[in-house]
């Protein structure tokens, strides 16, 4: 019994092995690690996308959740493993350009990668609770002026955290750390209940995240910092408030992997996310949930998450936000 | 429109087969995926999701529920068959679960477990329909003052489930304290004994911890004391539960629920505290105290009634604010999403049927988990009859198969090895595991909320007794930690009235 | 010598923790900020609250072990090859952990299975080792086709 289920593995894998010497890449199954857990906005946006990618590959996508500490833990693993293609990493915006930002010690740098697409853009929008009695950004920033304000976010060194200062910077407040009061919550879901029951004043993140509570009512919103209006979101947009430096403040999805993938696997990745982006199903399945598609090339990817990152390292270093221990 | 209308609108939704055949099928993925440990109910959801895109709304969300609901019973069954826990939620069944299995008598424990869930998720269920507004209203009073005092009277339950000698549950709770302190710091985001591993940085895993915990410790007694000798004793055992035996648990099945819908309406409680809660609440009413953790049907009853009497009450927040409770609902809220569908206020005016379609496939959710349990613990039975030799080897393997899957993470297997060790040393001195457990989960909980009040109030403490929800539970810890005190100095008082006559 | 009751030992043991905890531990691995306004924020306070805790039950549990009369599990006798057999069992453990990323996980649980079930004595040792070739292999096939979990392939023989 033993012998022959042996015998009919090594069988199995000698075929195998035999195909692999004339197929080229991919001949395996391909693991996609996910940074953060089941459920998330990252989780939902990789599975979506996997389905129209996993056609395009030709070969099945393995979905990994390998979450913790704000998406460190998954980065990690992936900056390990070997850069053969057969490992990738959905990349964030929280573990690409706001952690390597604002963390001192995160096991990993941006030079780590290779970022092959970003898929997916978030706007950010700011909310507040009705009962606040705040109703637009000037009120906001007279009222954090007085004193008393607080803002939630999804964990220190979150793009939440980093989202409220950065807008509150670019109104005008010039020390925005002691202006208003920052509670951290567990999670971004958590971040949102803060303001529903009156934990904290305000919160800057995701549309979608927030899109159900401001469609019902429960939540309003104050900006987004897209060029152009939010739809569902009755709110100026960061260009209509003049403020067009918060463009640059949005979130992202992207694919990466280790830094030393070979030119002809990633040429082939830039190739598949051009297919799978423009399958209808996933563009309705997203855009029903607040992002936009638009796929960057691998150069437009690095440049812009530079360029993000640049701009967050600044305002970090000029604050002394950045977390040493 | 009247409740009426809205039923028999609701009623078009569902009465079809395949809305019926969708939550069947969800209720056996469920149960199946809660039995494996590791799967956990979150990763049995987060599987199904994705087949739920291409079906109508009511049949999709129906099977995540359906799945939801089998889960949180099917994870009694490794819990009592084989000390592990399918799910944290049923780590409170362990502890008259196992024993009732050594003896010869898990066809009882498995057949109470069913009961007392269906009997739960009903009454879950029904608290759901008709108390969705007023107790939705309740749980967005839960600000951190108000969770900090909660969880500070939660954790008197560890004096419930200390065994002998409280001290020794006391420390085991502080051993599990501490241990929970891993991990990046919530305000300052900066390191807590992680010694620069990007693998502490996220803090241990918690299902690692639990399997370690209650798991492996079993397998090293085998180890310390091997033989298929005494298989025997063990055995499904000819025994079912009877009716006397069910109406004899049928106060701490309610109370139980009771207990599952106040805190499943609460966001972010989970249903493991629910489940421990309600134990120790039956074991400090009940008459039999004593026999408590040896095999008690009513400590499997009040477990099983606390973590399904969760599940129906989770939907609360979800459906009427649009606020996952735990991490299942947030994926539920994905699937409503998907769909274009929005949960909040506004969904019981403009998808009002929709939702009463779903409150009628809830309850008959509840008559398809009776079921399909009763199938699902013949199916699992012969688990009891195999021979130690080879019964536990089977489950190391799979509680490492299991605990990798949760986090695909090789370190989380190490992590269950050294948590196993521990529980060991535990185990052989008499140090209650159940304490550990509970203050690892509500540990960190009471500090962050802790923190974040204070945070709130500007480093005021008076913030702590800013409203009449602290005050009650301030009140509910103070009788709680006196009656706990007083049966400390009646119990020493005695032992030592017992040594005197002893040596006089 | 006093012959200290094993809840003393416990009780020295958990004070002697809290010690370590307060003096060695929590200054060197916990890091916190240099400007923390206030006391009860410090990423400290709680650690230092707890290792304080551990201190107070391990005075206690030292106190109670002077006056009690209570008997262990442990006193029940003991069972011959014990320590040894539990010793085994950790090196498997350990063998088991290292050799998950090098063999894969199917044939490294092959090979704990049996050797646990050895360990055990088993007394229906043919069946024991079809279960340990079988049952990693269908566990495989459910995680990782079922449940589409990325399950450790190991360097030398790849599954399907």
């Amino acid at each position: 019994m033993k012998l022959s289920t042996l015998g009919l593995a090594s069988a199995l894998t000698l075929g195998l092995a035999a195909g692999s010497a004339l197929a080229e890449y991919p001949d395996r199954p391909v693991n996609m690690v996910i940074p953060y857990g089941a459920g998330g906005a990252t989780d939902i946006s990789a599975r979506t996308i996997s389905e129209p990618l996993g056609k395009a590959v030709g070969q099945p996508l393995v979905m990994s959740n390998i979450a913790g500490a704000g998406g460190a833990t998954g980065s990690v693993a992936v900056q390990n493993a070997t850069g053969d293609g057969y490992t990738m990493l959905f990349a964030r915006v929280g573990t690409h350009s706001v952690s390597p930002a604002m963390k001192a010690t995160l096991p990993y740098t941006l030079d780590d990668f290779r970022f092959v697409a970003v898929y997916e853009i978030n706007p950010i929008v700011c909310v507040t609770s009705p009962r606040s009695g705040i109703t637009s950004m000037e009120e906001l920033i007279a009222k954090i002026g007085d004193g008393g304000i607080s803002y939630s976010s999804a964990g220190v060194g979150s793009l939440h955290q980093l989202s409220a200062v950065m807008i509150m910077r670019e109104f005008g407040i010039q020390d925005p750390l002691s202006a208003a009061t920052h509670i951290p919550q567990k999670s971004g879901g958590a971040a949102a209940t803060a303001i529903l029951n009156g934990t904290a004043t305000f919160l800057c993140t995701n549309s979608s995240a927030v899109a159900s509570f401001v469609t019902g009512g429960q939540l309003i919103p104050l900006m987004v910092t897209t060029e152009n209006r939010v739809e569902g979101f009755d709110a100026p947009s960061a260009a209509e408030l003049g403020r067009p430096s918060l463009h640059q403040l949005v979130g992202w999805t992207g694919i990466a992997s280790p830094d030393d993938l070979p030119d002809d696997v990633a040429a082939k990745w830039s190739d598949w996310m051009a297919d799978a982006t423009q399958d209808a199903q996933f563009r309705e399945r997203m855009e029903a949930r607040g992002s936009i598609i638009k796929l960057m090339s691998p150069e437009e990817a690095n440049a812009f998450i530079r360029g993000q990152y640049d701009t967050f390292r600044t305002l970090v270093d000029e604050l002394g936000m950045r977390i040493e221990g | 429109m009247s409740i009426f209308d809205n039923l028999v609108a609701g009623l078009g939704l569902v009465a079809n087969f395949e809305a019926f055949l969708s939550l069947f099928i969800g209720v056996i993925i469920g149960t199946i995926g809660g039995a494996v440990p590791g799967m956990s109910v979150t990763m049995t959801v987060a599987l199904t999701l994705p087949f739920t895109f291409a079906m109508t709304p009511i049949t999709g969300i129906l099977l995540l529920l359906g799945v939801y609901k089998g889960g949180v019973f099917g994870g009694s069954i490794p819990a009592i068959l084989i000390k592990t826990p399918g799910t944290p939620a049923s780590s409170a069944t362990v502890m008259d679960g196992y024993p009732m299995a050594e003896k010869g008598e898990a066809g009882r424990a498995l057949g109470m477990a069913l009961w007392a869930s269906c009997t739960a998720d009903l009454i879950s269920n029904l608290s759901l329909i008709l108390f969705a507004g007023f107790l939705a209203s309740f749980a967005l009073s839960f600000r951190p003052p108000e969770f900090f005092t909660l969880i500070l009277f939660s954790l008197t339950i560890i004096s419930g489930v200390s065994g002998k000698s409280m001290l020794r549950g006391a420390f085991s709770a502080v051993m599990g304290l501490l241990l929970a302190t891993v991990g990046l710091d919530l305000v300052y985001g900066t390191n807590r004994f992680t010694f620069g591993d990007p693998n502490l940085m996220g803090g241990l895993n918690f299902i690692a911890v639990l399997i370690g915990l209650f798991a492996i410790p079993e397998i090293l007694s085998v180890v310390w004391k091997p033989g298929d000798a005494h298989d025997r004793t063990r055995g499904l055992g000819k025994n079912w539960v009877t009716f006397a035996e069910y109406k004899r648990s049928f106060k701490s099945i309610v109370r139980g629920s009771v207990i599952g819908v106040v805190l499943g309406s609460i966001p972010g409680i989970g249903a493991a505290p629910s489940a421990f809660l309600s134990y120790s609440e039956a074991r400090r009413k009940s008459p039999k105290k004593e026999n408590f953790g040896k095999g008690e049907i009513e400590g499997v009853a009040a477990a099983e009634a606390g973590n399904n009497g969760v599940a129906g009450a989770t939907l609360i927040p979800l459906l009427s604010l649009g606020i996952p409770g735990d991490v299942i609902t947030a994926i539920i809220i994905g699937a409503f999403m998907i769909h274009g569908l929005q949960p909040g206020p506004m969904m019981f005016v403009t998808n009002a049927d929709l939702i009463y379609g779903l409150f009628i496939g809830l309850i008959v959710s509840s008559v398809f988990l009776f079921f399909i349990g009763s199938a699902a613990i013949r199916v699992f039975k012969f688990v009891a009859d195999v021979p130690r030799s080879i019964l536990f080897p089977s489950i190391l393997v799979l509680c490492v198969y299991g605990v990798f899957a949760v986090n695909n993470n090789i370190f989380d297997v190490g992590v269950m090895f050294a948590m196993g060790a521990l529980g060991f040393v535990m185990l052989r001195n008499d140090i209650p595991a159940a304490p550990f457990l509970i203050a690892y989960i509500l540990g960190p909980m009471l500090e962050d909320n802790f923190r974040q009040a204070m945070l709130m109030s500007g480093g005021s403490p008076w913030i702590l007794v800013s409203s009449p929800i602290t005050w009650v539970f301030w009140g509910l810890t103070a009788l709680t930690v006196t009656a706990i005190v007083r049966a400390g100095i009646k119990a020493g008082r005695n032992a030592v009235q017992k040594a005197v006559t002893e040596e006089g | 010598m006093i012959k200290l009751h094993r809840q003393s030992v416990m009780g020295i043991f958990a004070a002697g923790l809290g010690g370590i905890l307060s003096f060695i531990a929590i200054p060197r691995w916990v890091a916190t900020p240099a400007n923390v306004p206030n006391i009860v924020l410090s990423p400290l306070f709680w650690p230092y609250t707890l290792a304080g805790l551990c201190v107070l039950a391990g005075l206690g549990l030292i106190w109670v072990g002077l006056h009690s009369n209570e008997r262990f599990n442990e006193d029940e006798g003991e069972v011959s090859g014990a320590f040894a057999r539990v010793f085994f069992f950790s090196l498997i453990a350990i063998a088991y952990v290292w050799a998950l990323p090098v063999l894969g996980m199917v044939w490294a649980s092959v090979l704990a299975f049996a050797a646990t079930a050895f360990l055990l004595k088993s007394d229906y040792p043919k069946l024991a080792l079809v279960c340990a070739v079988l049952f990693p292999v269908v566990l495989y096939g459910f995680f990782a086709h079922v449940a589409g979990v990325a399950i450790p392939q190991g360097e030398f023989v790849r599954l399907p």
